[in-house]
Parts: C-alpha cells; structure tokens; sequence
C-alpha cells in the first residue's frame, strides 16, 4: 500500500515548511517515500505544489495513477489538481485548513504551528498512532501540534483511511543534488567555485555547508565564467575540482571549456538543465543542453558526459569523473535536471565512504608538461612539487608549454589529445538493463528518467506484456560494447526523454547507428510519471 | 637561469624592459622561483610569463585574475602574480578585477598599460584617451578612460602603485614590493607601444612623471594622488594599507584529502533516515 499526496499554495503559505517536516518525521518513523516539487520561479504567490510518494519499500518515482489525498492550502489547487483525486480520494480543502489554522492560532498562538498540525493529519491518515509517533521522534520540538494532527484526522474521520506499513531497515535520505555533492567530496574534489542558478544553487549549497567541517573549499565568484577559470587554476595548483551551473551559466563557461581541453586541466562540471532556451522556465525540468554540452567549446578536444538516473548512480557517477577527469587531463560532464535535484527519497542502498585521491608525482627540471607519449597522456605535476616548471598555455604548444606555430608539432598535439578519447571510450560504464531481453519492444532513455522508465516496465510486465528498456548513464562518448547482445536492429525502439527533438536518439544514431521506431517526448518543463510512461508504451504494444 | 628566447615583441616595446625587470626582481625574491607562478590572459603583454622562468597558466583573454585566485586558494604557499595587459585585465576582465579586489586576497595584479590594443593591431582600449583615433574608431575615442589606480583604491585594494618601463630601477622596487606585500596588490605600469600608440611615448612619460613619496595611508589622499594625470604623472606606491586582513588564515588543502570519518559523520548527519 502506499499514499499518493499532493499539498498545493502559494509561495509563501507553507509548502516548503511541511515538505522539510514531514519528510523528516516519515524518515523517523521508517517510511520510505518519494518527494519532489513543482514550482514557480517567485517568492510569493502564484501556485506551486509538492507530491509525495509514501511507501512501505522504496521509491524512485511518482506513480501518476491520481491522489489518494490533496491538502489545498487555496482555492486553486482544488481546482486544478481534484480531477485527478483517487475515487476513494481524501480533499482537505481550504476550510479544513483554515480551521486548523484557527487551533494554530488559539492553542499555539502561531498560524505557523498549522504546518506541522497537517503534517499529523497526514500521519493520521496513513496510520500513525499518537503512541508510534511519540516513540519515535523524542525530542522533536513539534509533537504536541503533529499529535494535535493525529487527533483532527481522527474528528475528521480520516484515521488509517490510506494505510502504509513502515519497515525497519537502514536508511538513507537523498535528493539528486547532494547525491552529486558528496559524490563529488568521495571523489576527491577539494574545490568549488559557483555562482547561483537554479538548479544547481543546491550542489553549491551543500558544498559550502560540508566545507564548514571538511578540507574542502567553496568560493562563490563574480559569475560564470570566473567560476570556471578560479576552479582551473585550482586544478593547476593541485585540488581535484568542479563547478555546477544551469544552461545559461554555462553557456558563460564555454570558453574555459574549450581552454580546460587545450591545457589538458582536470575539471568536473554539472550542467542542472532546466527548460531553455534562455531564461526559459527557471524552476522547471528539461533535458534539453545535452547537444550544448556535448557540443561546448570551440575547438576539438575529448570528452565525457554522464546523466546518472538514481541516487546510488549519482554517487558512483560523481566520484568516478573526478578520477577519469585526472587520469585523462580532460573536461568531465555530469547532466542532471531539475526533476533529479528536487527528487528527495529514502534508499536503501549502501554509499561508499571511502575518498579518492589526486596523485601527486613530483619530477625533475627535465619535466615537460605536455610530454608526447605513447598513449597521449602526459605525466601531470603541480608548481612547487620538486623541480619541475609546470608551464600551461591555451595557445598551440610544445611539450614544454610555450606557445607556437609550428604546424607539424600542432599536428601531433592534436593527435596527443584525441588519442585520448581511444582510452576513455575503454573505460565506458555500460548501460542498465531493465525487463526482458527477447521482447519486441525496448525503452531507450538516459539521466533521470533511469527509474521511473524502470517502474514502467516492472508494471507492464505484470500486466503479462514483454518489454525491455535500456537507460545510459553515460551519454558520450558511446561505444559498440555498449548495445552489443540486445539485438536492437530487430526491435521497436522507443526513445523517451524529456526535449522536444530526441537528442540523445540522433547521437544514439549518428554514434552507433541506432534507428529510431518512435519517440516519446515531453518538454512542459515537468517530470514523466510511471503510469504516463505505461500508457505511452502501452500504445506500441498491441 | 634566464632562458634567452625570442620575444614576439616589436624592437623598442615597453614589455622588453619590464621582462628584464621581472627577471631582476625574481632573482631578488627571498624564495626560489619554483614558489612564484604567473598567470596571464591574452594580448601581447600576456605573452611575458613565457619569457621568464616561472611555472605559469596562460589562460584566456581576461581571465588571468580569476586563474590567480584559484591558484592561490588551493594552495597559499605559492606566489601567485597576474600579468597581462590594459585591454585583457581592465576591459575583458574588468569584472574580475574588481571582485577579485574584495576577496582580500595575496595576489599581485601586474598591467602592462600601453593605452592600446597592440596584438589585435591598433583599437582603443579602456584606458585610451579621448580623442585618439585607432582602427575602430577613425573619428577619435569617445569614451572616457578608465583610471585603473583610482578604481582599485575605491574598492579597497591594500596596495596600489603605478611604474613605468622607462624607468627600470623605481619599477624593480615597486613590483618587488608588491609581491612580498601581504594582500592584494596592483601595480599599473606605463608601457608606451611603439607600434600603436604614437602619443604615450617614452619621451611623453619621461617629461612628465615624478616620484612620489612615501604610500599614502588615507584613501582620500591616495585618490588625489590617483587622479593626476596631465602635464604630470605620478609614479610610484600611492596607497599602502597592510593593516586590511588577508585570507591568510585559509584551511591549508594541498595533499590534506578529506577523511573517510568525516564522511561517515557527514552521511550520518545529513543523511541518516533516523538521526
């Protein structure tokens, strides 16, 4: 069993309090659950709202298939979101709120204090006690309102009306965001510079809060484009390092991009897409940069861009691209979306705590940092380390670094840095697999559409269906190894991403020549949900 | 040892005696130049670390300042100095400049100023003076110029001083001192452009400018000083303030990895379902 619920206001009535609050208190109490957030890029007004997904095991997704309660904190979330209420569905509607606001108001002489009274009732519903809950949350400032909650779910006659059973396991609680973050910190990257934009603000966010214990540093610059050069010099000197930004930051960062390429300087970037073009829709999701980032910076130069799809691939996906940033000298991208970052889950997964780290070789005066080797990758040292000159140049160079127009050195410059590519191709993670490998028809969908493509199949497969799914967590570059054994030349391939020209299709295409039967598209600026895929899916089916 | 090379500088560019000052100052410095890393942008002036025998990041056009802050963040110990020119650090990155200056941080800011864009072949930059006509403005430059040491001074650069390459001894002394100077610091220096700049000539600074005297301690004052600019030029350090905090007292990161307990404390403070 699990409760489907969605609590919709205005910016400014509460909506963030109750999310923070009752995530809180279901983790206490051993709920898994699934939150994400739909909301207008305002301080105040308009009309946002917040959807969780209780359950008793783990969840990655929301389900779509309607609400088994919608708390309407104003008229307008009854009117937009009822339609899609559960038959059985609970409404408190804006006079239940308003009641509970009075007994906010009266008791705890706080129209605050409603807030956590919602949460009880929510509790209520799904089947807390006053006992569990008082046994579970000692010392939580909140309890006498949260069980003031209990008692209204139980005038109101709601009590146990949409149970959920908690279990007892260890757990985590993760949104994709700080997924990344300490991804990040495991792999070792010792420095961060940013500056805000949704949304990525909350990587820098839990970045600059960790830094407060860790030896890491966070330094907020002036903007974009002074980000990315301070986290290159960082590099230079010797930190593993990073920055996250959103499309129109980073368009900023293109020419560091192109200048981390020529210099052969580690660096990782999180691009947090969200709807463009430009502005766009700033607090929305999207995948749509993935040609801009697969594209960025002029010049030509190796690569790799990966779009995790889980909270566990998140961490692994982050720690490794500090190490393969390192090992090849080269620029390292991580796609997310605003769908991910926003998605706060419970998992049961282990995270790894073990912290990689840069190698530090020191060398004689005889060092030349762009040395011709073999493989392309030269031996990579830090100023002051020894007696080594590291001397970098964002013009054509020798292997000592000075700059010049020697134009069959250039040549074998060139073929020095695209050999790498060979390399990281090498070292290719391959994609997920979900569902059965004989069906007619398979999914194809990359980042964060990972698991909620994955519960899709799991759901059509119980309905007696056959059908398979392939999700890319690295989208570039993409090798033969990669496809090999699903035999998707017999197939129906449907492409599902959130962009309005299936991308990730034409690279699949233009890479491995990957025919596309169809498309699944969605570009509102909102995530898929479970039941949507399925009917999407369902159609291709008969 | 001083690599003898060939610089891609016309015969008589102002950057000939400023490298040969550097070069001096370097062998000065109380520490060896594998501490001292230089950054640049793009430009001809730019092109200078490549002549000395420093480790140095040649960036991009107007990011050499951002570069230096990173450097100097990830690693305090190194000497960090930004060199580039008028056009690549006031207007490329002139936002840099201005932000880097509130971060109180120990770099030196060296501008090789010749009133023009050299490498791009003749077009008036921020600090070209009215009236003079270069290859994208025939008519004469509209704009007003901009006075680098009075801005630096406003947003509270601890050291602000201003050199000339035709005068070597004085600009040996000045840049000397503004890399030991604890802070940041920003050092202006007249290099006349024999190609493309056919008013700020050696001889049109050398009948103008004069030493001061000792820095300034009030801003107002090293403004005045600042804002001469005419019949006279003044030379020298205008404001000295080393009473203004570095960030000296930065957590030291190079090769200090984090620990795998504070990572386990981290995952269970932020993360555990059950606090």
């Amino acid at each position: 069993m699990e409760c489907n619920l969605l609590v919709g206001g205005e910016a400014g009535q509460g909506l963030a309090s109750i999310e923070n609050e009752l995530t809180d208190i279901l983790a206490r109490l051993h709920y898994c659950y699934f939150a994400t957030k739909n909301y207008m890029s305002r301080i105040r007004g308009g009309h946002n709202f917040h959807m969780f997904r209780i359950s008793r095991n783990p969840v990655h997704a929301l389900s779509g298939q309607g609400w088994d309660m919608i708390i309407a904190l104003d008229g307008e979330t009854e009117v937009r979101h009822v339609p899609a209420l559960k038959k059985e569905g609970i409404v408190l509607s804006p006079q239940h709120v308003q009641e509970i606001e009075k007994t906010a108001r009266e008791k705890y002489h706080d129209v605050i204090a409603s807030n956590s009274i919602l949460v009880g009732v929510v509790l209520g519903v799904i089947g807390c006690t006053q006992d569990m809950i008082e046994k579970k949350t000692k010392g939580i400032h909140s309890l006498d309102k949260i069980i003031e909650g209990v008692a209204f779910a139980e005038r109101w006659d709601l009590a146990r009306r949409c149970p959920v059973d908690p279990r007892v396991t260890n757990r985590l609680r993760f949104d994709g965001n700080q997924a990344l973050a300490l991804g990040a910190i495991l792999g070792g990257c010792q420095f961060m510079a940013g500056y805000p934009m949704t949304p990525a603000t909350s990587i820098m966010m839990y970045y600059s809060r960790a830094a407060l214990d860790l030896s890491i540093h966070f330094e907020q610059a002036e903007d974009e484009i002074s980000a990315i050069n301070m986290a290159l010099g960082a590099s230079y000197a010797g930190l593993r390092a990073m920055v996250a930004t959103s499309g129109g930051g980073f368009a900023l960062m293109q020419e560091a991009v192109s200048l981390a390429g020529m210099t052969e300087t580690p660096v990782v970037i999180i691009e947090a897409q969200r709807p463009g073009p430009s502005t766009g829709l700033p607090t929305r999701t999207e995948q749509g940069d993935l040609n801009f980032v697969l594209h960025a910076g002029h010049g030509e130069f190796p690569r790799a861009l990966f779009a995790p799809g889980s909270i566990e691939e998140a961490v692994a996906i982050a720690q490794r691209s500090f190490e393969l940033a390192d090992r090849f000298q080269i620029p390292v991208f991580i796609l997310t979306d605003q769908y991910f970052a926003d998605s706060l889950q419970i998992i049961e997964a282990e995270i790894p705590t073990g912290v990689s780290q840069r190698d530090y070789r020191t060398y004689d005066a005889t060092y030349m940092r762009y040395r011709l080797t073999p493989d392309g990758v030269s031996p990579l040292t830090y100023p002051g380390m020894g007696e080594a000159l590291v001397r970098v140049d964002s013009d054509e160079h020798t292997e000592e670094g000075t700059i010049t127009e020697d134009l069959n050195l250039r040549v074998r410059m060139v073929k020095k840095r695209m050999h790498k590519l060979e390399l990281l191709k090498k070292e290719s993670l391959m994609p997920t697999f979900y569902g059965a490998e004989d069906a007619g028809v398979f999914v194809v969908c990359w980042g964060s559409n990972k698991l909620i493509v994955k519960e899709a199949v799991e759901r059509i497969q119980a309905e007696g269906a056959k059908i398979g799914a392939l999700h890319f967590g690295q989208v570039y570059p993409l090798t033969e190894e990669m496809v090999t054994g699903y035999n998707l030349s017999g197939k129906r391939i449907l492409f599902l991403e959130n962009n309005a020209t299936g991308q990730f299709a034409k690279l699949l295409k233009r890479e491995l020549n990957i025919n596309v039967s169809d498309h699944i598209l969605k570009y509102n600026g909102e995530c898929f949900t479970v039941e949507e895929v399925c009917r999407s899916v369902r159609e291709f089916l008969v | 040892m001083v690599l003898k090379k060939e610089t891609a500088w016309c015969p008589g560019c102002g950057n000939l005696g400023i490298r040969k000052v550097l070069e001096e100052v370097l062998k000065e410095l109380p520490f060896p130049p594998q501490q001292v890393v230089f950054t640049s942008g793009i430009g001809q002036a730019a092109k200078m670390p490549h002549y000395l025998d420093v480790h140095y990041f040649n960036g991009l056009h107007g990011r050499s300042i951002p570069l230096a802050v990173g450097i100097k963040l990830a690693w305090p110990e190194l000497t960090v100095v930004a060199y580039s020119g008028d056009g690549c650090i006031y207007g490329e990155g002139g936002n840099h400049f201005i932000h880097a200056i509130r971060k109180n941080i120990d770099i030196t800011i060296l501008v090789s100023n010749n009133k023009v864009y050299g490498l791009t072949k003749g077009q008036s930059s921020p600090t070209t003076d009215m009236g003079a006509k270069n290859s994208l403005d025939p008519g004469g430059n509209e704009n007003r110029p901009l006075n680098p040491l009075t801005l630096a001074i406003t947003m509270g650069a601890p050291f602000v001083a201003r050199g000339f390459a035709g005068e070597p001894d004085h600009l040996r002394k000045v840049i000397r001192e503004a890399i030991l100077f604890k802070g940041t610091a920003v050092v202006d220096i007249l290099q006349p452009c024999v190609t493309f700049n056919k008013i700020n000539t050696y001889q049109f600074y050398r009948e103008r400018v004069y030493t001061v005297g000792a820095p300034a301690t009030d801003k107002y004052e090293a403004l005045r000083v600042a804002d001469i600019w005419g019949e006279k030029i003044p030379i020298g350090v205008f404001y000295r303030n080393g009473d203004i905090k570095t960030r000296e007292s930065e957590e030291r990161l190079f090769q200090k990895p984090v620990s795998e307990g504070s990572i386990i404390d981290l995952i269970k403070t932020r993360h555990a379902a059950v606090p």
